[in-house]
């Protein structure tokens, strides 16, 4: 009789709690997806691994931004879909290294209605092949395997991820936090001590964040060369349209990366450029390359030396949203001629 | 299927709901369905291999019975015996060894073999083994002629099926013709659930959230960085409670998965890391394959019964030829080796302790216990190095890092966060209960067969209540949310 309660109460209490975190993840993901801001949350750093393969699915976009923090800030939906009348999807990860950026593409062009990807390069040089993926990441989620075959069982595991995991609880109740704190009307950019995304550089964090990153460089290693062959044969015959670029970080860490590993940071460039033109050469679907991070009006920002505020970036390596605007009309259409250069057209 | 995942949830609720209906209407047929949903269970996997579980299943089953009706009859059963072997044996060499055997020979002589690039059929070392001991014992007279129903269960049961535990036809089949009443049946569900609760929050809370941190060390290691004192500790570290708390939640998963059958497989795991010899740790560690390395190997060998020397051999060969079943990799054999060495310190030691009449003051009896038990954690620690290391090479930067003669990585920042989780996972497997000592009040394992590492007297004693329910049933649901991350259980791989 004991055991017959006991059966009763375990499966009465481990059933209500499940129940009752399936039902709050649906409504939240639902109140996330249909909220008008709600694409700014694709911006924030959480459990950002677990939901956006599932987010990719349900909002079923023609352009997917890839990349790491440097895309995931960069690219706001809600900015950039009524600029360029199109849907569109932050895919960016924080700490993405370069085995995610190569799965989080070909994720991208298996998806049928994704017309365009846009891929921020710093992927590829961080992280390292002793930790190849974040925590959370779990390919089983990916339309593809990494041999390019359809993922066996896909839909139970994005339900599951969605709806049973303890990461999605997280990012759920992060989101539904942060459109409750906006007013009627507001959207993530009225809303900068909300959405931090939408923060401007200030001296104290130029300074702090330039210290910090005073050993950074910029090195191609052997094992993520690999990984971005492998993502662009992946793009060899998708019918996606590829945008490389390299990420406008400011100047002040630039002369880091010179000053750490010149020719590093050298043959890091060299290196992608060869690929894609070599890409190009040999494959029906093209891609095009652009290099934002050299001296430009964005990455010449100096607003924050100066003990101001900065127009374009969040921090030294992270960009605005309404900088990534900028960064999108330059490669996508054709505009702001003046930025960045077109290395591989 | 991975016990830690959505798909096993289910598949063992439908399992056990079904069982229980047939176990009231059609008792008949309870064997005929756990064969069923165990080959299921398999083909999940890959179904390609289920004609290689059935194929070593339907032979040995013959051979076994052949065995067995000429012993009955007083003829000679080697022949058979030995063509069961090596139809075995040459299944588990050709499947599991046979690149490292071409790559080897390649590597020493140059002989331009090619490698074999073969799929590893999941549990092919367990079923064999399974199936080697049963051969072994119808060839001497201890194995009854079963109906092939039960055998094909015997080797499939699907909660032993993939990592064991490894268990023997006279230990398991009796069972299966058991009829259990409902209170009985009521109480193998309680304790089974219980026993898999904890076995899950092992892998998803702990376990799984310990192995991108050894990963990243031993990764780094094996392609070519030269590791620090302080990351060769904690990924040594981290690696040795992740794979105590992999292989103990798996262990506990499957006997509580067996316990909703009204199956009890034998106890796996019991506190290894109390061990304070190497001898205890061997009889704590794996139980059912220990006890088959002596039984089988260690003993036909001719065990102690030669003297010292060969004692000696017969341990080093036997660890050897262990460290060898985990994987078709050299660093696995010295890992056995590393362990035979162990073994043998540990007998020698004994030996001289004994002819010198060698102890510890009583006062001080804690103490030494104490200082032995951190020496054998430091010896085993080490010799995972070794385990799970994927070259030589990267076995040797991780030594290397251990005795400070390393280089100055920093992939793991020593902080706070990491003191306190090395703290309490330490403060858990050296003074905290197992999961058998918590649950033994209704007793969902077999018993060791070492008589003298049975378990210890605990406070924390399960047993259901209200409270006790809502505790296991939030864990539960805890566990299940963190299954995030697909990881396979380390032991899925030998």
């Amino acid at each position: 009789m004991q055991s017959r309660r006991y059966i009763s109460w375990f499966f009465g209490v481990a059933g209500g709690i499940v129940a009752l975190a399936i039902a709050f993840n649906v409504i939240a993901d639902s109140y996330i997806l249909h909220h008008r801001a709600g694409a700014s949350v694709q911006l924030v750093s959480g459990f950002e691994r677990v939901l956006k393969p599932a987010w990719l699915v349900s909002i079923k976009p023609s352009l997917v931004f890839v990349g790491s923090s440097r895309a995931r800030i960069a690219f706001d939906p809600t900015l950039v879909d009524p600029a360029l009348h199109l849907k569109s999807f932050n895919y960016g990860v924080s700490s993405e290294s370069a085995y995610e950026a190569r799965r989080y593409i070909q994720d991208a062009a298996a998806q049928p209605n994704v017309k365009t990807i846009v891929v921020a390069l710093d992927a590829f040089v961080s992280g390292s092949s002793a930790q190849p993926f974040g925590g959370g990441f779990d390919e089983t989620r990916l339309a593809v395997t990494p041999a390019g075959e359809p993922t066996p069982r896909r839909d139970l595991w994005l339900f599951t991820s969605r709806y049973l995991s303890g990461g999605a609880l997280g990012m759920h109740a992060l989101g539904v936090w942060l459109l409750a704190q906006l007013g009627p009307g507001q959207l993530a950019e009225d809303r900068p001590d909300v959405f931090s995304e939408y923060g401007h550089m200030t001296p104290a964090k130029f300074r702090h964040e330039l210290t910090r990153r005073a050993e950074r460089s910029m090195h191609l290693t052997k094992w993520q060369h690999e990984q971005l062959l492998d993502a662009l044969a992946a793009i060899c015959h998708s019918n996606a349209s590829v945008y490389f670029y390299f990420p406008p970080d400011n100047m002040a860490i630039i002369e880091h990366y010179l000053a750490n590993d010149a020719k590093g940071y050298a043959d890091f460039k060299r290196t992608v450029a060869d690929d894609v033109i070599r890409h190009n050469a040999g494959c029906p679907n093209k891609a095009r390359l652009f290099d934002f991070m050299n001296r430009n009006r964005i990455t010449e920002d100096d607003a924050a030396a100066h003990g101001r505020l900065s127009t374009y970036y969040l921090d030294p390596i992270h960009v605005r949203p309404p900088t990534g605007l900028l960064l999108l009309r330059r490669m996508l259409l054709g505009e702001e001629k003046t930025l960045g250069v077109e290395v591989v057209p | 299927m991975i016990f830690s995942s959505y798909p096993y949830l289910v598949f063992l609720a439908i399992a056990v709901l079904a069982f229980c209906f047939l176990e009231n209407r059609l008792p008949g047929l309870r064997r005929t369905f756990l064969v069923l949903v165990s080959l299921i269970f398999y083909a999940w996997w890959r179904v390609d291999f289920l004609a290689l579980l059935i194929g070593s299943t339907v032979v040995n089953f013959a051979i076994g019975t052949a065995i067995t009706a000429r012993h009955a009859d007083g003829k000679t059963t080697r022949p058979l015996l030995i063509v069961g072997l090596i139809f075995n044996l040459s299944l588990i060499a050709w499947f599991k060894y046979a690149g490292l055997l071409a790559s080897s020979a390649n590597d020493l002589l140059a002989l331009g073999i090619p490698i074999p690039h073969l799929f590893l059929p999941l549990a092919i070392s367990f079923f064999t083994f399974e199936q080697i001991s049963y051969l072994v014992d119808a060839a001497g007279g201890r194995a009854q002629r079963y109906s092939f129903l039960d055998y094909a269960l015997f080797v499939s049961f699907f909660p032993h099926l993939i990592a064991g535990p490894i268990i023997r036809h006279n230990d398991l089949i009796p069972q299966f013709s058991q009829s259990r009443n409902r209170e009985k049946r009521q109480d193998d569900i309680a304790v089974g659930m219980t026993l898999f609760t904890i076995g899950l929050a092992k892998k998803t809370l702990i376990a799984d959230n310990l192995a991108p941190f050894s990963d990243a060390v031993f990764s780094a290691a094996h392609h070519g960085a030269s590791i620090g004192f302080a990351d060769a500790w904690m990924g040594t570290l981290f690696f040795a409670f992740q794979i105590y708390f992999d292989f103990s939640g798996y262990s506990d998963m499957a006997l509580g998965s067996a316990c909703l059958f009204g199956i009890r497989l034998p106890m796996n795991f019991n506190s290894p890391y109390k061990a304070a010899s190497i001898i205890e740790f061997w009889r704590l560690w794996h139980i059912s394959l220990s006890t088959f390395l002596r039984d089988y190997l260690y003993i036909p060998l001719g065990g102690n019964r030669h003297g010292r020397f060969r004692r000696y051999a017969n341990l080093f060969i036997t660890m050897l030829l262990g460290g060898l079943w985990h994987g078709a990799n050299w660093t696995f054999v010295i890992w056995g080796g590393l362990h035979g060495i162990y073994l043998i310190l540990n007998h020698a030691w004994r030996s001289i302790c004994r002819t010198f009449n060698f102890a510890a003051p009583e006062a001080l009896q804690p103490f030494a216990r104490a200082v032995s038990v951190f020496v054998t954690f430091v010896s085993v620690v080490f010799a995972w190095t070794v385990f799970r290391s994927e070259s030589f090479a990267g076995a040797a930067r991780m030594i290397a890092g251990l005795v400070g003669a390393g280089g100055h990585s920093h992939l793991l920042t020593f902080g706070p966060l990491a003191g306190g989780a090395l703290v309490t996972l330490f403060a858990l497997v050296w003074f905290a209960p197992n999961s058998m000592e918590i649950t033994w009040r209704l007793k969902p394992a077999l018993e060791t067969r070492y008589r003298d590492a049975g378990l210890r007297r605990t406070r924390w004693q399960w047993r259901p209540s209200t409270a006790t329910a809502i505790v296991f049933g939030l864990l539960f649901v805890v566990s299940v949310m963190a299954l995030s991350n697909l990881s396979p259980f380390i032991y899925f791989q030998f």
